[in-house]
């Protein structure tokens, strides 16, 4: 449409149009070229972890720039399954964050049920406790905490680990906007049909919130995965420790055995990497909703 | 019996039903040790039975303490940097993958992205075998002419390279945060511009920027409060959190290092106090000013 004033693109010169549509062409070219140097950057050093846990341990501090090692070999991860007990870390790491993810589902389910669906006393200042409560600082409570799970007779056991972090505020924040959605006549015609809160809550909540468990499992099981600073606390015995503590005290030394830490990461880096290109969706729907700070 | 169960399922007490595991987890585990910090940070600790309480003692001393005062230099340092690199970077980088000018974007959306699925554990590692005196880095940058540098050695080092893991470990997270924001934006404003005749950079500073702006500042709030309490990174890259002249303490590692190496619960306390009080107050300062909330509750 021809706006009178206004300078269309219809009235310009076929070579200006041409000359236009070509500046466009080289700035696309120039962008894309500038993200590839970008992603590359961005690759070195998930490249560079995997690269030397498979270089001749003599070769992974004098590689230089060198992109492949002289000959790739399987001996740093021999060795990881030989001298440091990696299989069992593995596996706490697994049940560990398998059962925080499952542990935190639960309560944060129930509770935003509880905060979206109902009217009652309290409510409103429950939720804003718990909202506030994002804002404490976990280095606040490590010496309480710590004191607290000696005197409960936690130290060293998976409870000690899971259930100090279960209380998410985000968890349970994520629930209740997503159960907002929820229509009331839904409920309402469960009710009719004679189930009680909790039937409702089994037949008729859960099977319609699944995307939204899925979510949260996926990012509660990445972030125990991930977590250092708990862990570290809980566990001192190497046969209990999940893989981020058990790497830290291979790296926390003066002279680090790189062949066992960079053989360590890349198989502790591996199940989340795969895992997010099967569940996208899952994963940036999770951390968009997120946001606060995934780890501390 | 059948009136007891008649009360529990009743519509009344249900929403306490569900709630109570999280309220009771969120009492022993948030709201008891709070308490619990705030009286522990007045006493002193003679093993783990025998507590005095010595009024302010603790806090006193933290204000002579110079290591204190060193972690608190490092954490405003390190949060104001990654600032400055980490909400412009992700915002450009944002605005140009939405721009239609890149081809196979999501490709480059995904590799950018792939750091924030790594433990903070092993990006430390990593990282502190590429900073290495013969690392991949400085080798590197020997292939430009670039003299060797003691990245994690040199004071003057330790922090930027705190920044530049940071900024591998969060520029994807942040493009996807801005990228929620864009995509909120209206095609109409923008069309409309272009019938005016504006230019893209005046589209980016008159459309885009301003319509950025609430998403800007919760990256701006998350960051400030997440860089107030970085631990992992510093702890790892330099063993123990033991930086050169304690060029890279920070407030958690010093808090870690008091309570768990020296066994000092109550300064450790004394400063967990500290730093919540910091965050309490930057995030009031901001919903104040910037009115993050304004829209919602």
């Amino acid at each position: 449409m021809n706006v009178p004033g206004r300078p269309s693109t219809l009235i310009r010169q076929p070579e200006a149009v041409l000359h236009l549509r070509n500046q466009r062409w080289v700035w696309t070219a120039v962008i894309t070229a500038f993200f590839v140097v970008l992603a590359f950057l961005f690759l070195i050093p998930l490249y560079w972890m995997t690269i030397s846990s498979l270089r001749p341990q003599a070769e992974i501090f004098s590689a230089g720039t060198k992109l492949l090692p002289s000959t790739a070999t399987l001996d740093n991860y021999r060795r990881l399954l030989s001298d440091v007990p990696y299989p069992r870390w593995f596996m706490n790491s697994l049940l560990q964050s398998t059962g925080y993810a499952v542990v935190t589902v639960i309560i944060c389910t129930m509770g935003g049920f509880a905060l979206s669906k109902y009217r009652f006393r309290l409510r409103n200042p429950i939720f804003i406790l718990i909202l506030l409560s994002q804002m404490i600082p976990f280095h606040l409570l490590i010496v309480s905490l710590f004191l607290l799970i000696i005197e409960l007779g936690l130290v060293e056991s998976y409870l000690g680990a899971i259930l100090p972090l279960a209380a998410h505020p985000i968890g349970i924040f994520f629930m209740r906007q997503y159960m907002l959605s929820l229509e009331d006549e839904m409920l309402d015609a469960a009710r009719v049909d004679g189930a009680n809160e909790y039937r409702m809550f089994f037949s008729v909540v859960l099977p319609n919130v699944k995307p939204a468990l899925s979510t949260l499992f996926i990012l509660f099981a990445l972030e125990y995965w991930n977590n250092l600073l708990w862990p570290l606390i809980v566990f001192r015995q190497p046969q209990n420790m999940p893989l981020t503590v058990g790497i830290a005290s291979l790296v926390n030394q003066y002279r680090v055995q790189y062949d066992l830490v960079m053989a360590g990461s890349t198989l502790a880096t591996l199940p989340f990497i795969v895992l997010f290109f099967f569940l996208r969706r899952q994963f940036t729907e999770g951390f968009a909703a997120y946001g606060t700070g995934i780890e501390k | 019996m059948s009136q007891i169960k008649a009360f529990l399922t009743s519509r009344k007490i249900a929403p306490f039903v569900f709630l109570a595991p999280y309220l009771i987890l969120f009492s022993v585990f948030k709201v008891w040790p709070v308490i619990q910090a705030v009286k522990i940070s007045f006493t002193r600790f003679q093993g783990l039975q025998n507590q005095t309480w010595i009024g302010l003692q603790n806090y006193e001393a933290l204000l002579s303490n110079p290591r204190f005062s060193m972690a608190l230099r490092n954490t405003t340092i390190y949060t104001v940097g990654t600032l400055l690199v980490l909400i412009p970077l992700p915002l450009i980088l944002a605005v140009l993958l939405n721009s239609g000018r890149v081809v196979k974007g999501t490709v480059f959306r995904i590799v950018l992205f792939l750091p924030a699925l790594t433990s903070l554990v092993v990006v430390g590692s990593v990282f502190r075998l590429l900073l290495g005196r013969d690392g991949f880095l400085n080798s590197a940058l020997g292939l430009f002419g670039v003299e060797p540098l003691r990245w994690l050695e040199v004071a003057g080092l330790t922090l930027p390279s705190l920044i530049l893991l940071a900024v591998w470990r969060w520029t994807g997270i942040n493009i996807m945060y801005f990228n929620a924001g864009l995509v909120n934006i209206s095609k109409e404003l923008y069309e409309a511009a272009a019938i005016d005749g504006a230019n893209a950079r005046q589209i980016f500073w008159r459309i885009t920027l301003p319509l950025l702006k609430p998403t800007t500042l919760f990256v701006v709030i998350i960051s400030i409060i997440g860089g107030f309490q970085v631990f992992v990174e510093p702890f790892i890259l330099f063993v123990n959190g033991e930086s050169p002249g304690n060029s890279a303490l920070t407030i958690a590692v010093l808090i870690y290092r008091t309570a768990f190496l020296s066994f000092q619960f109550g300064p450790a306390a004394a400063m967990g106090v500290i730093l919540a009080i910091i965050i309490f107050i930057l995030s009031l300062l901001q919903f104040r000013y910037f009115g993050a909330f304004k829209k919602e509750a």
